[in-house]
């Protein structure tokens, strides 16, 4: 028994109003999804290439201030070109969006494990427990609770994508001691966070559909594992058997007449063309058909995080930069600097489609799958 | 009025759940009766703001339940039949959160769901999680997460489901003085009459979609001028079979004598048949209908 019993009391307070209400949502899913020691663990794990960026755009602010303290560390930064290292300042635009591009590209692998522990709970535990019923005869409509429950998704990605992403823009403006550098970095943090931004919807939405389709969560995490693991290998798969059929192709075409060529020497006895210069040419030839194919290679596409990926490239501008650097290099050795180092070049408009694509299917089997009270048995 | 409806009619495909209903309803402890199918859910969810409907028009509380749904939801409470909770909550984490989905701050939420835990008895299992509750302490804490952010109606769909007598009992309890004692008004869907006798003062009886009585229960069940309930102290056979030979209808259930009198005679009589044959009348009484017979009576009609 209560030591106070003073009965039912009558309430007289203010509510909000309905524009918020999915906001209660979100706020609950985060208070239950913190409570979880793995997510907090990996939430600390993925601040560490959050870190790494940050010293590194600090570092090169002071190498564009030819600070005194990184001296003892140039030694270290042989990597980069002499010409890089000479004017720093030059390269900003480019060095800036190569890191992000790395970043960015590290923190999409964090995403997707934040969002298999955050997510598969968020409806299939709902449907469990039945408690649609619950929020539904509330003033709260479908899309306040698709919000709120995106929002939980979207809350946890803010801190692991967007949240380093702004805090290492401001360090390294800080230690630029450069205002031309808002100037030159601002659209590359703008479009950073837009990433971000595609990345927490693309995946909440996904993983939402994947938890309304399961009372049991394991299943949804399996699920997700799917997406992720399965769709990578098999993109991977398939690119990798196109380039070696490529690759058999170039060496069936090259080989039988290369057998007959023959270097004529004085004595007038021939002999071979050396191997190593076979392979050298055929290296090259396959240097430049992969580079014209990988401008129509779709093979990616079926990878989730792929598509992700170079939806992010494009909004940053990575290839752009890497073009750049590339004109460093000698133009022999630029084709293949290129392929060492550019991301897939086919239109990125074909992975925004498939994301677009998973989007409106995930949008339709939470229509489909999270009826209102009016519908519910 | 608490509600009142013109004219609604609601279709689900070929099944017509609400057939041009038409009722006002005061505030107070409203007891919904009717069989399976009747259209007491349909009628449930139009009190919600849930559902369109074909035709007709209504108010809840003041308000066009065809334009007005959110709002009405603000001032509505709803305890629904089946188990459902808001999984890996402690119980008073459970009630602020539905607080809060109402529009409660965080903070005037987390307060209001202690009081409200306090008063439906769970104060003890607040921090407990919620799937260690049983059947009884999760009847309570859907009262008390209906009713934290006072409504002015609440609905109660079958609020005993399988519950045992005392935890019935406790939550016939509860809801009787929400109705009564705190002006809270109830709407109480039921399969249990005595439930419904326990805590209404006002039935309404739906069949087929359509309105087939609606009253204050003391009304409906109406008192029998020429019926009477009679317990003697010796011989009832031998008391019924006199009254039978005197043109009375005389019937025995358990200790009782149920007998109606024939037309041109008086209650005088039975006190003369008694002395006639030395009985002691020791109980008498009009005969009143109970719930039941008003339910059976109201769903029997053509």
């Amino acid at each position: 028994m209560p030591v106070f019993d003073q009965g039912y009391q009558h309430w007289s307070g203010e509510l909000s109003g309905h524009a918020w209400r999915w906001l209660a949502i979100t706020r609950h899913g985060v208070r239950i999804g913190s409570q979880s020691r793995a997510l907090r663990v990996l939430l600390l794990v993925a601040w560490i290439p959050a870190i790494v960026l940050v010293l590194t755009l600090c570092m090169w602010g002071l190498l564009e201030r030819k600070s005194g303290v990184i001296a003892p560390i140039m030694q270290f930064l042989t990597f980069l070109h002499p010409e890089i290292l000479a004017d720093p300042r030059h390269f900003r635009i480019q060095i800036w969006t190569i890191c992000y591009d790395y970043f960015l590209l590290t923190e999409l692998r964090f995403a997707m494990i934040v969002v298999l522990l955050v997510g598969p709970t968020l409806i299939s535990q709902d449907l469990r427990f039945n408690a649609l019923p619950l929020y539904f005869s509330r003033p709260l409509r479908r899309i306040d609770y698709f919000l709120g429950k995106l929002g939980v998704i979207f809350v946890f990605l803010f801190r692991v994508i967007i949240v380093p992403c702004v805090i290492a823009y401001v360090m390294g403006l800080l230690f630029s001691l450069d205002l031309s550098i808002i100037r030159d970095t601002l659209p590359l943090l703008l479009y950073s966070i837009i990433y971000g931004l595609l990345i927490s919807i693309s995946a909440g939405v996904l993983m939402l559909a994947l938890s309304s389709l399961s009372r049991n969560s394991r299943y949804v995490a399996l699920f997700w594992l799917g997406i992720w693991f399965v769709s990578s290998v098999v993109g991977g798969i398939l690119d990798t058997a196109d380039r070696e059929h490529r690759r058999h192709a170039m060496y069936r075409e090259m080989y039988p007449p290369m057998e007959n060529q023959r270097i004529h020497t004085p004595n007038g006895r021939g002999r071979n063309q050396p191997d190593w210069m076979v392979q050298l040419q055929i290296r090259e030839k396959l240097q430049a058909e992969e580079a014209e194919a990988a401008k129509r290679n779709w093979r990616p596409l079926a990878s989730y995080t792929a598509n992700l990926s170079r939806v992010g490239q494009q909004l940053l501008g990575t290839n752009a930069a890497w073009e750049k650097i590339s004109e460093l290099t000698p133009p022999n050795q630029r084709p293949r600097f290129l392929h060492d180092f550019m991301g897939p070049q086919y239109p990125w408009t074909w992975s925004a489609g498939v994301l677009l694509g998973l989007f409106g299917l995930s949008a339709c089997i939470l229509n489909f799958q999270i009826k209102s009270l009016d519908r519910l048995k | 009025m608490l509600f009142q409806f013109e004219g609604v009619t609601k279709t689900y495909g070929t099944v017509t759940a609400l057939d041009n209903l038409s009722l006002a309803v005061p505030a107070g402890a409203i007891g919904l009766l009717g069989p399976n199918g009747s259209g007491k859910t349909t009628m449930i969810r139009m009190l919600l703001g849930l559902i369109p409907v074909d035709n007709g028009s209504g108010e809840i509380l003041g308000m066009d339940f065809r334009q007005r749904q959110l709002d009405i939801r603000r001032v509505v409470g709803f305890a629904p039949e089946n188990e459902c909770l808001f999984p890996r909550v402690e119980g008073v984490e459970f009630v602020a959160y539905a607080g809060e989905l109402v529009g409660m701050s965080a903070k005037d939420a987390l307060q209001r769901s202690h009081e409200v835990l306090d008063y439906v008895g769970l104060g003890e299992a607040r921090y407990r999680k919620v799937e260690s509750y049983s059947t009884g302490m999760k009847q309570r804490l859907k009262l008390a997460s209906a009713i934290v952010h006072d409504p002015k109606l609440l609905i109660l769909d079958e609020p005993t489901n399988g519950m045992d007598p005392a935890g019935r009992e406790e939550i016939l309890e509860l809801t009787r003085d929400l109705a009564h004692n705190k002006g809270m008004s109830l709407l109480c869907s039921s399969h249990l009459l005595p439930d419904i006798e326990a805590v209404c003062d006002y039935v309404v009886v739906l069949g087929g979609g359509r309105l087939l009585t609606q009253g204050g229960i003391q009304q409906l069940k109406q008192l029998h001028n020429r019926c009477f309930e009679i317990r003697v102290k010796a011989d009832l056979p031998s008391f019924a079979d006199r009254l039978s030979a005197l043109g009375c209808t005389a019937t025995i259930s358990d200790d009782l004598l149920l007998v109606q009198i024939p037309d041109g005679q008086s209650p005088q009589m039975l006190w003369e048949v008694a002395r006639e044959q030395r009985q002691q009348i020791r109980h008498l009484r009009p005969q009143r209908s109970t719930l039941e017979e008003v339910f059976l009576k109201a769903v029997e009609q053509p």
